[in-house]
């Protein structure tokens, strides 16, 4: 009898260790293609594994060296040799072209299983041209913060690194919770201008930067109107009279703020904003309120670092403890292992 | 005989008085751009800030603000057509503008050229001396080829266009080397924008606009048999290759002033004579000033429309002059039976 159980246990066990394995090669097979929700809100099918990846934007480039796989980047866009400093590894892979577009044989050439880039940019025939040759393209922005996360664990998934992806997601949800949490209590909202590069073009309803404003406890004087970057007029920004100015520019004596000793550059565009005709009747100017913040902190993956910053400006009281210099300090060596340095706020 | 004069006399009278109802049309517009604006400055309000206050938020709104925007957007319009006309009449050719010849689109590349490379030196000042510098280069490369050739108008359409593309290639090339943020300041750019000029740019512009402006009065007559042609023009003791190579230059130069700080504003260059020679005929001695008025008018309505229509937004000024031009072109280019070039 006890043989007959034994038996008949091992006859189960042998049984069911077969049809495990044939449900983990069934698993397998289904998992060499993964769905993913991409930037511009399509479903695409990925085929799995991706080991070899060109990139196209610095976002993008970013967010792949937080997740541990600067090994799988075969081939970069080509303005990457402007900030040498901050890509120390990538810096020489092969250039295959920028944002915008990108050199079809080169990238061939390179045989990727993957091209990373913007939704939008380059345009929809890069798929046509780039499929005859097996190479697939994963359009992934990074650049708002609304979507940072889910196209952070998209990309985990497409690179199997999850894990490193669930770490940086946790990073960023915890920082956001603790801003939220320190600005539980506030109840008035400060008026904010934002401004762009370009002058008296602000930041409206769509754009990330109206949205980090909201994050920080700001409330944007640009909420109502109806495009994401319009030109205003100078006079109804007077009449506004916010209580806080943010300058968001690209401007700097070096390439980039990283490579940047000084807050020479960062403090005359703040000047020349304080000297605009009629500028000193607003509340900002009379308060000395006007930040210069760098791009590179804006939208993209360091987005939470320019909202913190923007969290500390408009409630310097309620955030004396906050320091957004230590989270992005925290973010560059252990997301990016690279140390902190540069310029990227005038005044800090 | 007696009839012929008495006819002139009273054509003249008609075109001066033509002249008049324009400059009372221009300061209609003023007025209505002073009084408009995103604060509860009003009308009165601002006469009133204009005059009699010297500090305070009215003041600083009138005579910051919107007085600087009127100004230079009257020395622009101006600025164009006048640019505008001489081209047409030294050309003899009705599709000529600072846009056909080149010095637009330069003047553009060099804007862009100052966008990308400047760095943390970027200031309006840097774009606006290199859109000026690049307009100049391209009006002497025109003028070195008219004069490696001959000075014919053909001569000056064909070099004019030739540069026109090769700028216009060169900014796209740049453009295309650009980060998105410069790109956008590119884009901005090309729209045109009279935010940002104060009473400094406007002291600039308005020497180097209006300094050629006795000249080309005293041209009048010169441009006028021009449109007879060359030879005959020659006859009559004109130096044709003179005036074509220094009416370039100061068309040029006026061109440059005109969109260096604003921008590229389309279309008044082209537009303007036009409508004026529909009007008074081809007589530059009443052309050019009739013109100059048209272009300011023009450029100071589509501001306005521009900044209030859609307030706080503002559409950009290069949009809007072709929305107002275009249709009033049409409709005096049908009314118009007999041909007028």
């Amino acid at each position: 009898m006890k043989k007959y159980i034994v038996t008949i246990s091992i006859l189960i066990l042998f049984f069911y260790s077969l049809v495990s394995a044939e449900g983990i090669t069934g698993q397998a097979t289904e998992r060499k293609s993964i769905r993913i929700r991409d930037a511009g809100g399509r479903f695409v099918e990925v085929r799995l594994p991706v080991k070899r990846l060109v990139v196209l934007t610095s976002d993008a480039l970013e967010i792949i060296r937080a997740l541990g796989a600067e090994d799988l980047v075969a081939g970069v866009y080509s303005d990457i040799a402007e900030d040498p400093l901050f890509w120390p590894k990538l810096k020489d892979k092969p250039k295959v072209g920028s944002w915008k577009g990108l050199n079809y044989e080169l990238v061939v050439e390179l045989n990727p299983d993957a091209v990373l880039c913007y939704a939008q940019r380059p345009g929809r025939d890069m798929e046509k041209k780039l499929k005859p040759f097996g190479i697939q393209v994963i359009r992934l922005d990074f650049f708002k913060l609304d979507n940072l996360e889910k196209e952070v664990e998209a990309l985990g998934r497409i690179l199997q690194k999850e894990k490193e992806a669930r770490e940086l997601i946790a990073w960023y949800r915890n920082n956001l919770n603790q801003m939220r949490e320190m600005l539980r209590n506030v109840t008035s909202r400060p008026d904010v201008y934002i401004e762009g590069d370009s002058n008296y073009h602000t930041t409206g309803p769509g754009s990330g930067g109206h949205c980090m404003c909201a994050l920080a406890g700001g409330h944007n004087i640009a909420s109502n109107l109806s495009i994401p970057y319009p030109e205003v007029t100078p006079e109804w920004i007077l009449m506004r009279d916010p209580n806080v100015i943010v300058k968001v520019t690209t401007r700097s004596t070096c390439d980039t703020c990283y490579a940047m000793t000084g807050v020479g550059a960062l403090k005359n565009i703040r000047n020349r904003i304080m000297a605009r005709p009629a500028w000193d009747h607003i509340g900002a100017v009379k308060e000395g309120k006007i930040y210069v913040i760098a791009n590179e902190i804006w939208t993209g993956p360091r987005a939470i670092i320019g909202t913190s910053y923007l969290a500390k400006w408009f409630y310097p009281d309620f955030l004396k403890a906050f320091d957004p210099e230590a989270l992005h300090k925290e973010y560059l060596e252990n997301f990016q292992g690279i140390k902190y340095q540069g310029v990227y706020v005038y005044p800090n | 005989m007696q009839d012929i004069c008495e006819q002139y006399k009273d054509f003249s009278t008609r075109k001066l008085f033509f002249i008049v109802l324009l400059v009372v049309v221009l300061f209609g517009v003023v007025l209505i751009a002073l009084s408009q604006g995103a604060s509860s400055v009003g009308f009165f309000e601002s006469f009133k800030a204009l005059f009699r206050q010297k500090t305070g938020l009215a003041h600083a709104i009138v005579w910051e603000l919107r007085l600087p925007r009127i100004v230079m957007a009257i020395l622009v319009g101006c600025g164009l057509a006048l640019a505008g006309s001489v081209f047409q009449a030294i050309l003899r050719n009705p599709l000529a503008s600072p846009y056909t010849l080149g010095i637009a689109s330069s003047s553009g590349f060099g804007a862009v050229v100052a966008i990308i490379f400047s760095g943390s030196y970027y200031s309006q000042y840097l774009i606006a001396g290199s859109a000026f510098f690049f307009a100049l280069l391209a009006s002497l490369l025109i003028l070195g080829i008219a004069k490696f050739k001959s000075a014919t108008p053909e001569t000056m359409i064909l070099a004019g266009i030739a540069i026109m593309f090769l700028f216009s290639s060169l900014s796209s090339l740049l453009q295309y080397m650009g980060t998105v943020e410069e790109v956008h300041e590119i884009v901005f750019w090309f729209f045109g924008s009279l935010s940002k000029v104060g009473w400094k740019e406007i002291g600039v512009a308005s020497v180097m606009i209006l300094l050629p402006v006795p000249v080309m009065l005293r041209w009048s007559w010169d441009f006028n048999l021009l449109a007879a042609g060359d030879e005959s023009a020659k006859a009559l003791g004109v130096n044709v290759t003179r005036i074509r190579m220094c009416g370039v230059v100061f068309a040029s130069l006026i061109t440059a002033a005109a969109i260096c700080f604003t921008g590229v504003i389309g279309f008044i260059g082209l537009v303007a004579p036009h409508i004026a020679r529909m009007v008074i005929g081809g007589d530059h001695w009443f052309l050019l000033p009739a013109s100059a008025l048209i272009g300011g008018i023009l450029v100071l309505a589509a501001d306005t429309l521009g900044r209030t229509c859609w307030a706080p937004q503002i559409i950009p000024l290069g949009i809007v002059t072709s929305f107002i031009g275009v249709p009033f072109f049409f409709y005096l280019l049908m009314k118009k039976k007999r041909e007028y070039w």
